[in-house]
Protein backbone atom coordinates (compact mmCIF):
# COMPACT_ATOMS: atom_id res chain seq x y z
CA UNK A 1 0.00 0.00 0.00
CA UNK A 2 1.51 3.31 -1.02
CA UNK A 3 1.51 6.17 1.41
CA UNK A 4 -1.28 8.56 0.61
CA UNK A 5 -0.58 11.71 2.58
CA UNK A 6 1.69 13.32 -0.05
CA UNK A 7 -1.08 12.83 -2.61
CA UNK A 8 -3.69 14.32 -0.26
CA UNK A 9 -1.48 17.27 0.57
CA UNK A 10 -0.59 18.08 -3.01
CA UNK A 11 -4.12 17.46 -4.34
CA UNK A 12 -5.69 19.67 -1.64
CA UNK A 13 -3.25 22.50 -2.27
CA UNK A 14 -3.68 22.32 -6.04
CA UNK A 15 -7.47 22.07 -5.82
CA UNK A 16 -7.50 25.12 -3.54
CA UNK A 17 -5.45 27.13 -6.04
CA UNK A 18 -7.73 26.12 -8.90
CA UNK A 19 -10.92 26.99 -7.04
CA UNK A 20 -9.50 30.21 -5.56
CA UNK A 21 -10.72 32.60 -8.31
CA UNK A 22 -14.24 31.21 -7.88
CA UNK A 23 -14.03 31.55 -4.09
CA UNK A 24 -12.94 35.16 -4.49
CA UNK A 25 -15.90 35.72 -6.82
CA UNK A 26 -18.31 34.16 -4.32
CA UNK A 27 -16.82 36.30 -1.58
CA UNK A 28 -17.24 39.47 -3.67
CA UNK A 29 -20.87 38.60 -4.38
CA UNK A 30 -21.59 38.42 -0.64
CA UNK A 31 -19.93 41.69 0.30
CA UNK A 32 -21.60 44.96 1.18
CA UNK A 33 -20.59 47.78 -1.21
CA UNK A 34 -18.43 49.41 1.46
CA UNK A 35 -16.56 46.13 2.11
CA UNK A 36 -15.64 45.48 -1.52
CA UNK A 37 -12.05 46.54 -1.11
CA UNK A 38 -11.55 45.18 2.39
CA UNK A 39 -8.81 42.60 1.96
CA UNK A 40 -9.26 38.98 2.95
CA UNK A 41 -10.87 35.90 1.52
CA UNK A 42 -13.99 36.08 3.68
CA UNK A 43 -16.37 39.04 3.56
CA UNK A 44 -16.30 40.98 6.87
CA UNK A 45 -20.08 40.63 7.01
CA UNK A 46 -22.43 38.77 4.71
CA UNK A 47 -24.65 41.01 2.60
CA UNK A 48 -27.15 39.88 -0.02
CA UNK A 49 -27.30 43.38 -1.53
CA UNK A 50 -25.38 42.23 -4.66
CA UNK A 51 -27.89 39.46 -5.34
CA UNK A 52 -30.85 41.73 -4.67
CA UNK A 53 -29.49 44.34 -7.08
CA UNK A 54 -28.56 41.75 -9.71
CA UNK A 55 -32.08 40.33 -9.68
CA UNK A 56 -33.99 43.62 -9.50
CA UNK A 57 -31.84 46.04 -11.55
CA UNK A 58 -31.48 43.58 -14.40
CA UNK A 59 -33.96 41.10 -15.88
CA UNK A 60 -31.62 38.26 -14.94
CA UNK A 61 -34.45 35.70 -14.89
CA UNK A 62 -35.18 36.49 -18.48
CA UNK A 63 -31.53 35.97 -19.47
CA UNK A 64 -31.30 32.70 -17.59
CA UNK A 65 -34.57 31.56 -19.14
CA UNK A 66 -33.27 32.49 -22.61
CA UNK A 67 -30.11 30.48 -22.03
CA UNK A 68 -32.07 27.55 -20.67
CA UNK A 69 -34.45 27.60 -23.64
CA UNK A 70 -31.65 27.88 -26.19
CA UNK A 71 -29.50 25.19 -24.58
CA UNK A 72 -32.33 22.69 -24.04
CA UNK A 73 -33.85 23.06 -27.48
CA UNK A 74 -30.47 22.83 -29.20
CA UNK A 75 -29.72 19.70 -27.14
CA UNK A 76 -33.08 18.16 -28.00
CA UNK A 77 -32.50 18.92 -31.66
CA UNK A 78 -29.03 17.40 -31.64
CA UNK A 79 -30.26 14.22 -29.92
CA UNK A 80 -33.14 13.77 -32.34
CA UNK A 81 -31.32 14.55 -35.59
CA UNK A 82 -28.28 12.49 -34.52
CA UNK A 83 -30.37 9.48 -33.55
CA UNK A 84 -32.30 9.48 -36.84
CA UNK A 85 -29.30 10.11 -39.08
CA UNK A 86 -27.08 7.79 -37.02
CA UNK A 87 -29.57 4.96 -37.44
CA UNK A 88 -29.99 5.72 -41.15
CA UNK A 89 -26.24 5.59 -41.72
CA UNK A 90 -25.60 2.56 -39.53
CA UNK A 91 -28.55 0.29 -40.31
CA UNK A 92 -29.97 0.94 -43.77
CA UNK A 93 -27.73 0.00 -46.68
CA UNK A 94 -28.18 2.39 -49.60
CA UNK A 95 -26.13 3.58 -52.53
CA UNK A 96 -24.88 7.04 -51.51
CA UNK A 97 -24.22 6.06 -47.89
CA UNK A 98 -20.46 6.51 -48.24
CA UNK A 99 -20.95 10.02 -49.60
CA UNK A 100 -23.10 11.05 -46.65
CA UNK A 101 -20.72 9.56 -44.10
CA UNK A 102 -17.81 11.27 -45.83
CA UNK A 103 -19.69 14.55 -45.55
CA UNK A 104 -20.15 14.04 -41.79
CA UNK A 105 -16.42 13.43 -41.39
CA UNK A 106 -15.63 16.53 -43.48
CA UNK A 107 -18.00 18.65 -41.40
CA UNK A 108 -16.31 17.39 -38.24
CA UNK A 109 -13.27 19.32 -39.37
CA UNK A 110 -15.11 22.63 -39.80
CA UNK A 111 -14.30 24.83 -36.80
CA UNK A 112 -17.54 26.41 -35.62
CA UNK A 113 -16.03 29.59 -34.27
CA UNK A 114 -14.78 30.93 -37.57
CA UNK A 115 -18.02 30.43 -39.46
CA UNK A 116 -19.78 33.03 -37.30
CA UNK A 117 -19.36 35.80 -39.87
CA UNK A 118 -20.88 34.01 -42.91
CA UNK A 119 -23.54 32.53 -40.62
CA UNK A 120 -24.36 36.04 -39.42
CA UNK A 121 -24.76 37.23 -43.01
CA UNK A 122 -27.09 34.31 -43.75
CA UNK A 123 -29.20 34.96 -40.64
CA UNK A 124 -29.33 38.62 -41.56
CA UNK A 125 -30.56 37.76 -45.06
CA UNK A 126 -33.21 35.44 -43.58
CA UNK A 127 -34.26 38.39 -41.41
CA UNK A 128 -33.73 36.25 -38.30
CA UNK A 129 -31.54 38.61 -36.27
CA UNK A 130 -32.66 38.81 -32.64
CA UNK A 131 -34.82 35.67 -32.81
CA UNK A 132 -34.77 32.37 -30.95
CA UNK A 133 -34.46 30.37 -34.16
CA UNK A 134 -31.21 32.19 -34.93
CA UNK A 135 -29.86 31.17 -31.53
CA UNK A 136 -31.06 27.56 -31.74
CA UNK A 137 -31.36 26.20 -35.30
CA UNK A 138 -27.70 26.47 -36.37
CA UNK A 139 -26.87 24.26 -33.36
CA UNK A 140 -29.78 21.83 -33.60
CA UNK A 141 -27.70 19.29 -35.51
CA UNK A 142 -24.08 18.42 -34.94
CA UNK A 143 -21.69 16.44 -37.15
CA UNK A 144 -20.11 15.06 -33.98
CA UNK A 145 -23.49 13.82 -32.78
CA UNK A 146 -24.29 12.04 -36.06
CA UNK A 147 -20.80 10.55 -36.08
CA UNK A 148 -21.00 9.30 -32.48
CA UNK A 149 -24.49 7.84 -32.84
CA UNK A 150 -23.64 6.13 -36.12
CA UNK A 151 -20.62 4.50 -34.46
CA UNK A 152 -22.65 3.51 -31.44
CA UNK A 153 -25.65 2.08 -33.29
CA UNK A 154 -23.32 0.09 -35.52
CA UNK A 155 -22.12 -1.86 -32.46
CA UNK A 156 -25.64 -3.00 -31.48
CA UNK A 157 -25.93 -6.72 -32.41
CA UNK A 158 -28.27 -7.47 -35.32
CA UNK A 159 -30.21 -9.94 -33.12
CA UNK A 160 -31.87 -7.13 -31.19
CA UNK A 161 -33.18 -5.59 -34.40
CA UNK A 162 -34.27 -8.99 -35.74
CA UNK A 163 -36.29 -9.70 -32.61
CA UNK A 164 -38.15 -6.40 -33.03
CA UNK A 165 -38.61 -7.01 -36.75
CA UNK A 166 -40.30 -10.34 -36.03
CA UNK A 167 -42.70 -8.41 -33.83
CA UNK A 168 -43.55 -6.37 -36.93
CA UNK A 169 -41.60 -3.17 -36.22
CA UNK A 170 -40.69 -0.86 -39.11
CA UNK A 171 -37.72 1.54 -39.10
CA UNK A 172 -39.39 4.01 -36.75
CA UNK A 173 -40.29 1.16 -34.41
CA UNK A 174 -36.72 -0.15 -34.52
CA UNK A 175 -35.40 3.32 -33.69
CA UNK A 176 -37.85 3.82 -30.86
CA UNK A 177 -37.69 0.36 -29.29
CA UNK A 178 -34.13 -0.77 -30.04
CA UNK A 179 -31.75 2.00 -31.12
CA UNK A 180 -33.02 4.65 -28.68
CA UNK A 181 -32.90 2.62 -25.44
CA UNK A 182 -29.67 0.83 -26.33
CA UNK A 183 -27.80 4.02 -27.22
CA UNK A 184 -28.93 5.81 -24.05
CA UNK A 185 -25.35 6.08 -22.69
CA UNK A 186 -24.11 7.72 -25.89
CA UNK A 187 -27.15 10.01 -25.98
CA UNK A 188 -26.62 11.01 -22.35
CA UNK A 189 -22.99 11.90 -22.94
CA UNK A 190 -23.89 13.79 -26.12
CA UNK A 191 -26.66 15.65 -24.29
CA UNK A 192 -24.29 16.79 -21.53
CA UNK A 193 -21.70 17.91 -24.06
CA UNK A 194 -24.22 19.77 -26.23
CA UNK A 195 -25.99 21.45 -23.33
CA UNK A 196 -22.82 22.78 -21.77
CA UNK A 197 -21.58 23.93 -25.17
CA UNK A 198 -24.82 25.78 -25.95
CA UNK A 199 -25.09 27.28 -22.45
CA UNK A 200 -21.55 28.63 -22.74
CA UNK A 201 -21.81 30.06 -26.26
CA UNK A 202 -20.50 33.60 -26.34
CA UNK A 203 -19.50 34.90 -29.75
CA UNK A 204 -22.64 33.80 -31.60
CA UNK A 205 -25.26 35.28 -29.23
CA UNK A 206 -23.13 38.41 -29.02
CA UNK A 207 -23.44 39.12 -32.75
CA UNK A 208 -26.94 37.77 -33.35
CA UNK A 209 -28.89 39.33 -30.47
CA UNK A 210 -29.73 43.01 -30.45
CA UNK A 211 -32.43 43.71 -27.90
CA UNK A 212 -31.86 43.12 -24.21
CA UNK A 213 -34.79 40.70 -23.94
CA UNK A 214 -33.18 38.32 -26.40
CA UNK A 215 -29.77 38.20 -24.77
CA UNK A 216 -28.49 35.02 -23.19
CA UNK A 217 -26.96 34.96 -19.72
CA UNK A 218 -23.39 35.01 -21.04
CA UNK A 219 -23.98 38.19 -23.01
CA UNK A 220 -25.91 39.76 -20.16
CA UNK A 221 -22.77 39.38 -18.03
CA UNK A 222 -20.91 41.46 -20.59
CA UNK A 223 -23.16 44.46 -20.30
CA UNK A 224 -23.74 44.12 -16.55
CA UNK A 225 -19.96 44.20 -16.30
CA UNK A 226 -19.78 47.31 -18.49
CA UNK A 227 -22.45 49.14 -16.53
CA UNK A 228 -21.65 48.07 -13.00
CA UNK A 229 -17.87 48.18 -13.39
CA UNK A 230 -18.10 51.84 -14.33
CA UNK A 231 -19.54 52.62 -10.90
CA UNK A 232 -17.52 49.92 -9.09
CA UNK A 233 -20.58 47.80 -8.24
CA UNK A 234 -18.45 44.67 -8.31
CA UNK A 235 -20.64 42.89 -5.79
CA UNK A 236 -23.50 43.10 -8.31
CA UNK A 237 -21.33 41.83 -11.20
CA UNK A 238 -20.08 38.99 -9.01
CA UNK A 239 -23.58 38.06 -7.83
CA UNK A 240 -24.94 38.04 -11.39
CA UNK A 241 -22.02 35.87 -12.53
CA UNK A 242 -22.57 33.46 -9.70
CA UNK A 243 -26.24 33.12 -10.59
CA UNK A 244 -25.23 32.35 -14.18
CA UNK A 245 -22.67 29.81 -12.99
CA UNK A 246 -25.12 28.03 -10.69
CA UNK A 247 -27.12 26.05 -13.31
CA UNK A 248 -24.06 24.54 -15.03
CA UNK A 249 -22.41 23.95 -11.67
CA UNK A 250 -25.47 22.06 -10.42
CA UNK A 251 -25.79 20.14 -13.69
CA UNK A 252 -22.12 19.22 -13.44
CA UNK A 253 -22.36 18.05 -9.84
CA UNK A 254 -25.50 16.02 -10.52
CA UNK A 255 -24.41 14.49 -13.82
CA UNK A 256 -20.64 14.47 -13.51
CA UNK A 257 -20.37 11.02 -15.06
CA UNK A 258 -22.26 12.05 -18.20
CA UNK A 259 -20.23 15.28 -18.41
CA UNK A 260 -16.93 13.48 -18.10
CA UNK A 261 -17.98 10.81 -20.54
CA UNK A 262 -19.29 13.39 -22.98
CA UNK A 263 -16.03 15.30 -22.93
CA UNK A 264 -13.97 12.12 -23.18
CA UNK A 265 -16.06 11.06 -26.18
CA UNK A 266 -16.32 14.48 -27.76
CA UNK A 267 -12.74 15.33 -26.92
CA UNK A 268 -11.79 12.80 -29.51
CA UNK A 269 -12.98 15.52 -31.80
CA UNK A 270 -13.44 18.61 -29.63
CA UNK B 1 -38.46 -21.14 -57.66
CA UNK B 2 -37.17 -20.27 -61.15
CA UNK B 3 -40.57 -19.19 -62.30
CA UNK B 4 -40.85 -16.62 -59.52
CA UNK B 5 -37.57 -14.88 -60.32
CA UNK B 6 -38.93 -12.05 -62.48
CA UNK B 7 -41.50 -10.96 -59.98
CA UNK B 8 -39.17 -11.37 -56.98
CA UNK B 9 -36.58 -9.27 -58.74
CA UNK B 10 -39.10 -6.50 -59.25
CA UNK B 11 -40.15 -6.89 -55.64
CA UNK B 12 -36.55 -6.67 -54.47
CA UNK B 13 -36.00 -3.55 -56.53
CA UNK B 14 -39.11 -1.93 -55.11
CA UNK B 15 -37.99 -2.87 -51.62
CA UNK B 16 -34.54 -1.47 -52.18
CA UNK B 17 -36.02 1.79 -53.43
CA UNK B 18 -38.27 1.95 -50.38
CA UNK B 19 -35.30 1.37 -48.08
CA UNK B 20 -33.38 4.13 -49.81
CA UNK B 21 -36.28 6.51 -49.37
CA UNK B 22 -36.33 5.64 -45.66
CA UNK B 23 -32.61 6.24 -45.30
CA UNK B 24 -32.76 9.63 -47.04
CA UNK B 25 -35.80 10.62 -44.99
CA UNK B 26 -34.00 9.80 -41.75
CA UNK B 27 -30.89 11.70 -42.86
CA UNK B 28 -32.87 14.73 -43.99
CA UNK B 29 -33.26 16.65 -40.67
CA UNK B 30 -29.56 16.51 -39.83
CA UNK B 31 -28.26 17.06 -43.35
CA UNK B 32 -30.81 19.75 -44.14
CA UNK B 33 -29.50 21.75 -41.16
CA UNK B 34 -25.90 21.00 -42.14
CA UNK B 35 -26.54 22.26 -45.64
CA UNK B 36 -28.27 25.43 -44.49
CA UNK B 37 -25.93 26.36 -41.64
CA UNK B 38 -22.56 24.98 -42.74
CA UNK B 39 -22.44 24.63 -46.51
CA UNK B 40 -24.40 27.72 -47.55
CA UNK B 41 -22.56 30.17 -45.21
CA UNK B 42 -19.21 28.78 -46.22
CA UNK B 43 -20.02 29.25 -49.88
CA UNK B 44 -21.31 32.72 -49.16
CA UNK B 45 -18.13 33.64 -47.29
CA UNK B 46 -15.95 32.50 -50.17
CA UNK B 47 -18.10 34.42 -52.64
CA UNK B 48 -18.03 37.53 -50.46
CA UNK B 49 -14.28 37.41 -49.97
CA UNK B 50 -13.86 37.70 -53.74
CA UNK B 51 -15.77 40.99 -53.85
CA UNK B 52 -15.20 44.59 -52.86
CA UNK B 53 -17.81 46.74 -51.22
CA UNK B 54 -18.21 50.51 -51.17
CA UNK B 55 -17.92 52.61 -48.01
CA UNK B 56 -21.42 51.71 -46.90
CA UNK B 57 -20.94 47.98 -47.30
CA UNK B 58 -23.15 47.90 -50.38
CA UNK B 59 -22.56 47.75 -54.12
CA UNK B 60 -20.50 44.61 -54.26
CA UNK B 61 -18.35 44.13 -57.30
CA UNK B 62 -16.14 41.20 -58.20
CA UNK B 63 -12.49 41.83 -57.42
CA UNK B 64 -10.82 38.44 -57.55
CA UNK B 65 -8.14 37.91 -54.93
CA UNK B 66 -7.76 41.62 -54.13
CA UNK B 67 -9.02 41.23 -50.56
CA UNK B 68 -6.55 38.46 -49.85
CA UNK B 69 -3.71 40.47 -51.39
CA UNK B 70 -4.71 43.41 -49.24
CA UNK B 71 -4.94 41.30 -46.07
CA UNK B 72 -1.49 39.82 -46.66
CA UNK B 73 -0.03 43.32 -47.05
CA UNK B 74 -1.79 44.66 -43.97
CA UNK B 75 0.65 45.05 -41.07
CA UNK B 76 -2.32 45.02 -38.65
CA UNK B 77 -3.25 41.56 -39.91
CA UNK B 78 0.26 40.23 -39.38
CA UNK B 79 0.37 41.75 -35.92
CA UNK B 80 -2.83 39.95 -34.95
CA UNK B 81 -1.61 36.69 -36.52
CA UNK B 82 1.58 36.98 -34.47
CA UNK B 83 -0.37 37.77 -31.31
CA UNK B 84 -2.58 34.73 -31.90
CA UNK B 85 0.36 32.38 -32.31
CA UNK B 86 2.11 33.82 -29.27
CA UNK B 87 -1.08 33.40 -27.27
CA UNK B 88 -1.39 29.77 -28.41
CA UNK B 89 2.29 29.15 -27.64
CA UNK B 90 1.63 30.29 -24.06
CA UNK B 91 -1.72 28.55 -23.55
CA UNK B 92 -0.93 25.09 -24.95
CA UNK B 93 2.04 24.10 -22.75
CA UNK B 94 0.54 25.76 -19.69
CA UNK B 95 -2.84 24.08 -20.05
CA UNK B 96 -1.25 20.69 -20.75
CA UNK B 97 0.99 21.02 -17.71
CA UNK B 98 -1.82 22.09 -15.38
CA UNK B 99 -4.12 19.38 -16.73
CA UNK B 100 -1.45 16.69 -16.50
CA UNK B 101 -0.73 17.54 -12.88
CA UNK B 102 -4.44 17.26 -12.06
CA UNK B 103 -4.79 14.02 -14.04
CA UNK B 104 -1.81 12.43 -12.29
CA UNK B 105 -3.34 13.27 -8.92
CA UNK B 106 -6.65 11.55 -9.65
CA UNK B 107 -5.56 8.85 -12.05
CA UNK B 108 -5.67 5.87 -9.69
CA UNK B 109 -8.39 5.28 -7.14
CA UNK B 110 -7.90 6.07 -3.45
CA UNK B 111 -10.36 7.05 -0.74
CA UNK B 112 -11.55 10.57 -1.53
CA UNK B 113 -10.46 10.57 -5.17
CA UNK B 114 -14.03 11.37 -6.30
CA UNK B 115 -13.92 14.70 -4.46
CA UNK B 116 -10.63 15.70 -6.04
CA UNK B 117 -11.86 14.64 -9.47
CA UNK B 118 -14.88 16.88 -9.01
CA UNK B 119 -12.69 19.82 -8.01
CA UNK B 120 -10.17 19.32 -10.82
CA UNK B 121 -12.80 18.78 -13.52
CA UNK B 122 -14.94 21.65 -12.22
CA UNK B 123 -13.72 24.31 -14.64
CA UNK B 124 -15.47 22.50 -17.52
CA UNK B 125 -18.71 23.69 -15.91
CA UNK B 126 -17.61 27.34 -15.70
CA UNK B 127 -18.84 29.44 -18.64
CA UNK B 128 -16.17 31.58 -20.29
CA UNK B 129 -17.99 34.75 -19.31
CA UNK B 130 -18.06 33.73 -15.62
CA UNK B 131 -14.40 32.70 -15.75
CA UNK B 132 -13.57 36.11 -17.20
CA UNK B 133 -15.48 37.97 -14.48
CA UNK B 134 -13.94 35.85 -11.71
CA UNK B 135 -10.44 36.57 -12.99
CA UNK B 136 -11.25 40.20 -13.72
CA UNK B 137 -12.01 40.64 -10.03
CA UNK B 138 -9.19 38.34 -8.87
CA UNK B 139 -6.74 40.52 -10.83
CA UNK B 140 -8.41 43.86 -10.07
CA UNK B 141 -5.68 46.49 -9.59
CA UNK B 142 -7.19 47.83 -6.34
CA UNK B 143 -9.43 45.20 -4.78
CA UNK B 144 -7.94 42.13 -6.45
CA UNK B 145 -6.93 39.24 -4.26
CA UNK B 146 -3.74 38.52 -6.21
CA UNK B 147 -2.32 42.00 -5.72
CA UNK B 148 -3.34 41.80 -2.07
CA UNK B 149 -1.29 38.61 -1.70
CA UNK B 150 1.64 40.24 -3.52
CA UNK B 151 1.50 43.25 -1.19
CA UNK B 152 1.40 40.95 1.85
CA UNK B 153 4.50 39.17 0.54
CA UNK B 154 6.23 42.55 0.12
CA UNK B 155 6.07 42.47 -3.67
CA UNK B 156 4.70 45.27 -5.82
CA UNK B 157 1.16 44.90 -7.19
CA UNK B 158 0.84 44.63 -10.98
CA UNK B 159 -1.61 46.11 -13.50
CA UNK B 160 -2.26 42.63 -14.90
CA UNK B 161 -4.67 43.50 -17.68
CA UNK B 162 -3.77 47.12 -18.42
CA UNK B 163 -0.04 46.72 -18.99
CA UNK B 164 0.55 45.92 -22.71
CA UNK B 165 3.40 43.55 -21.83
CA UNK B 166 1.41 41.67 -19.20
CA UNK B 167 -2.06 41.51 -20.73
CA UNK B 168 -1.51 38.67 -23.21
CA UNK B 169 0.32 36.34 -20.78
CA UNK B 170 -2.35 37.09 -18.18
CA UNK B 171 -5.10 36.18 -20.64
CA UNK B 172 -3.17 32.98 -21.43
CA UNK B 173 -3.24 32.03 -17.74
CA UNK B 174 -6.98 32.74 -17.54
CA UNK B 175 -7.55 30.62 -20.66
CA UNK B 176 -5.40 27.75 -19.40
CA UNK B 177 -7.21 27.86 -16.06
CA UNK B 178 -10.59 27.66 -17.80
CA UNK B 179 -9.35 24.66 -19.79
CA UNK B 180 -7.81 22.65 -16.94
CA UNK B 181 -10.96 20.58 -16.39
CA UNK B 182 -11.16 19.69 -20.06
CA UNK B 183 -7.51 18.59 -20.40
CA UNK B 184 -7.59 16.84 -17.02
CA UNK B 185 -10.56 14.71 -18.09
CA UNK B 186 -8.94 13.68 -21.38
CA UNK B 187 -5.55 13.01 -19.80
CA UNK B 188 -7.09 11.01 -16.95
CA UNK B 189 -8.79 8.84 -19.56
CA UNK B 190 -5.46 8.50 -21.35
CA UNK B 191 -3.66 7.50 -18.16
CA UNK B 192 -6.32 4.93 -17.36
CA UNK B 193 -5.67 3.29 -20.72
CA UNK B 194 -2.11 2.44 -19.70
CA UNK B 195 -2.13 -1.31 -18.97
CA UNK B 196 -1.72 -2.12 -15.27
CA UNK B 197 0.73 -4.96 -16.08
CA UNK B 198 3.21 -2.56 -17.64
CA UNK B 199 3.23 -0.41 -14.51
CA UNK B 200 3.52 -3.44 -12.25
CA UNK B 201 6.38 -4.81 -14.32
CA UNK B 202 8.23 -1.52 -13.89
CA UNK B 203 7.66 -1.60 -10.13
CA UNK B 204 8.85 -5.19 -9.89
CA UNK B 205 11.99 -4.18 -11.75
CA UNK B 206 12.59 -1.72 -8.93
CA UNK B 207 11.89 1.52 -10.79
CA UNK B 208 11.30 4.51 -8.51
CA UNK B 209 8.05 6.44 -9.05
CA UNK B 210 10.11 9.18 -10.67
CA UNK B 211 11.80 6.86 -13.21
CA UNK B 212 8.50 5.10 -13.76
CA UNK B 213 6.89 8.40 -14.67
CA UNK B 214 9.60 9.47 -17.14
CA UNK B 215 10.36 6.06 -18.63
CA UNK B 216 6.96 4.36 -18.67
CA UNK B 217 4.01 6.67 -18.07
CA UNK B 218 5.09 9.66 -20.16
CA UNK B 219 6.09 7.69 -23.29
CA UNK B 220 2.85 5.70 -23.17
CA UNK B 221 0.83 8.85 -22.64
CA UNK B 222 2.59 10.89 -25.32
CA UNK B 223 0.14 10.09 -28.17
CA UNK B 224 -2.74 11.28 -25.96
CA UNK B 225 -0.74 14.32 -24.88
CA UNK B 226 -0.09 15.20 -28.50
CA UNK B 227 -3.73 14.83 -29.45
CA UNK B 228 -4.96 16.84 -26.45
CA UNK B 229 -2.31 19.45 -27.24
CA UNK B 230 -3.70 19.75 -30.75
CA UNK B 231 -7.22 20.16 -29.36
CA UNK B 232 -6.08 22.88 -26.97
CA UNK B 233 -4.25 24.57 -29.84
CA UNK B 234 -7.44 24.63 -31.94
CA UNK B 235 -9.40 26.06 -29.00
CA UNK B 236 -6.81 28.72 -28.20
CA UNK B 237 -6.64 29.90 -31.82
CA UNK B 238 -10.33 30.82 -31.62
CA UNK B 239 -10.49 32.13 -28.03
CA UNK B 240 -12.81 35.11 -27.97
CA UNK B 241 -15.09 35.50 -24.93
CA UNK B 242 -12.43 36.10 -22.30
CA UNK B 243 -10.66 38.62 -24.55
CA UNK B 244 -13.88 40.46 -25.32
CA UNK B 245 -14.78 40.69 -21.63
CA UNK B 246 -11.38 41.46 -20.15
CA UNK B 247 -9.34 43.53 -22.60
CA UNK B 248 -11.31 44.17 -25.84
CA UNK B 249 -8.12 43.59 -27.80
CA UNK B 250 -6.23 46.26 -25.84
CA UNK B 251 -4.24 47.77 -24.28
CA UNK B 252 -2.80 49.21 -27.50
CA UNK B 253 -3.80 46.11 -29.47
CA UNK B 254 -1.59 43.83 -27.35
CA UNK B 255 -4.40 41.23 -27.16
CA UNK B 256 -5.87 41.81 -30.61
CA UNK B 257 -5.95 38.20 -31.79
CA UNK B 258 -6.92 37.06 -35.27
CA UNK B 259 -10.55 36.20 -34.57
CA UNK B 260 -11.01 39.41 -32.60
CA UNK B 261 -9.78 41.38 -35.60
CA UNK B 262 -12.28 39.57 -37.85
CA UNK B 263 -15.01 40.51 -35.37
CA UNK B 264 -13.87 44.11 -35.31
CA UNK B 265 -13.46 44.51 -39.06
CA UNK B 266 -16.98 43.15 -39.55
CA UNK B 267 -18.96 44.68 -36.72
CA UNK B 268 -17.14 47.96 -36.06
CA UNK B 269 -15.58 48.86 -39.40
CA UNK B 270 -18.37 47.16 -41.40
CA UNK B 271 -15.85 45.80 -43.90
CA UNK B 272 -17.58 42.46 -44.28
CA UNK B 273 -15.77 41.33 -47.43
CA UNK B 274 -12.39 42.14 -45.94
CA UNK B 275 -13.33 40.41 -42.68
CA UNK B 276 -14.53 37.36 -44.63
CA UNK B 277 -11.13 37.08 -46.32
CA UNK B 278 -9.35 37.29 -42.95
CA UNK B 279 -11.75 34.79 -41.44
CA UNK B 280 -11.27 32.32 -44.29
CA UNK B 281 -7.49 32.45 -43.86
CA UNK B 282 -7.93 31.53 -40.20
CA UNK B 283 -10.40 28.88 -41.27
CA UNK B 284 -7.80 27.33 -43.59
CA UNK B 285 -5.25 27.17 -40.80
CA UNK B 286 -7.75 25.48 -38.48
CA UNK B 287 -8.92 22.97 -41.08
CA UNK B 288 -5.33 21.89 -41.72
CA UNK B 289 -4.80 21.38 -37.99
CA UNK B 290 -8.13 19.57 -37.59
CA UNK B 291 -7.35 17.29 -40.52
CA UNK B 292 -4.00 16.44 -38.94
CA UNK B 293 -5.77 15.62 -35.70
CA UNK B 294 -8.30 13.46 -37.48
CA UNK B 295 -5.61 11.50 -39.29
CA UNK B 296 -3.90 10.79 -35.99
CA UNK B 297 -7.19 9.81 -34.44
CA UNK B 298 -8.04 7.52 -37.34
CA UNK B 299 -5.01 5.47 -36.44
CA UNK B 300 -6.09 5.10 -32.84
CA UNK B 301 -9.85 4.80 -33.06
CA UNK B 302 -11.55 2.28 -35.24
CA UNK B 303 -14.46 3.83 -37.07
CA UNK B 304 -15.07 2.03 -40.36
Amino acid sequence: MRRLWPTYLLASFYAFLLVLPLLVLLSASLRAPEDLFTPGLLPPKVSLEGYRAALTDYPLWRYLLNSLLVASLATLGVLLTSLLAGYGLARIPFRSQKVFFGLVVALLLVPGEVTFLPLYLLINRLDWLDTYQALILPFAASPLGVFLLRQYIKTIPEDYFDAARIDGAGHLGLIRHVALPLSAPALGALAALTFIGAWNMYLWPLVVTQSREMQTAQIAINFILNEADAVARWNVVAAASFLVLLPTLLAFLLAQRAFVKGIALGGLKG
Amino acid sequence: MIRASASTQAQARARRRKEEAWALGLLLPAFGLFFLFYVVPLGQAIWLSLHQEDLFGRDLRYSGLDNYRQVLQDPAFWRSAKTTLLFAALVVPLELLLGLLAALLVWRPYPGVALFRTLFFLTTAVPTAVAAVAWGWFLHPVGGYLNHVLRTLGLSPQPWLTNPDLALPTLAVVTAWAGVGFTAILLTAGLQNIPEEVLEAASVDGASPWTRFWRVVLPLLSPTLFLVGLLVLLKSLTAFGQIHLLTRGGPIESTMVWIYRVYQEAFFNFRFAYAAAQGLLLFLLLVVLAALQFRLLGRRVHYA
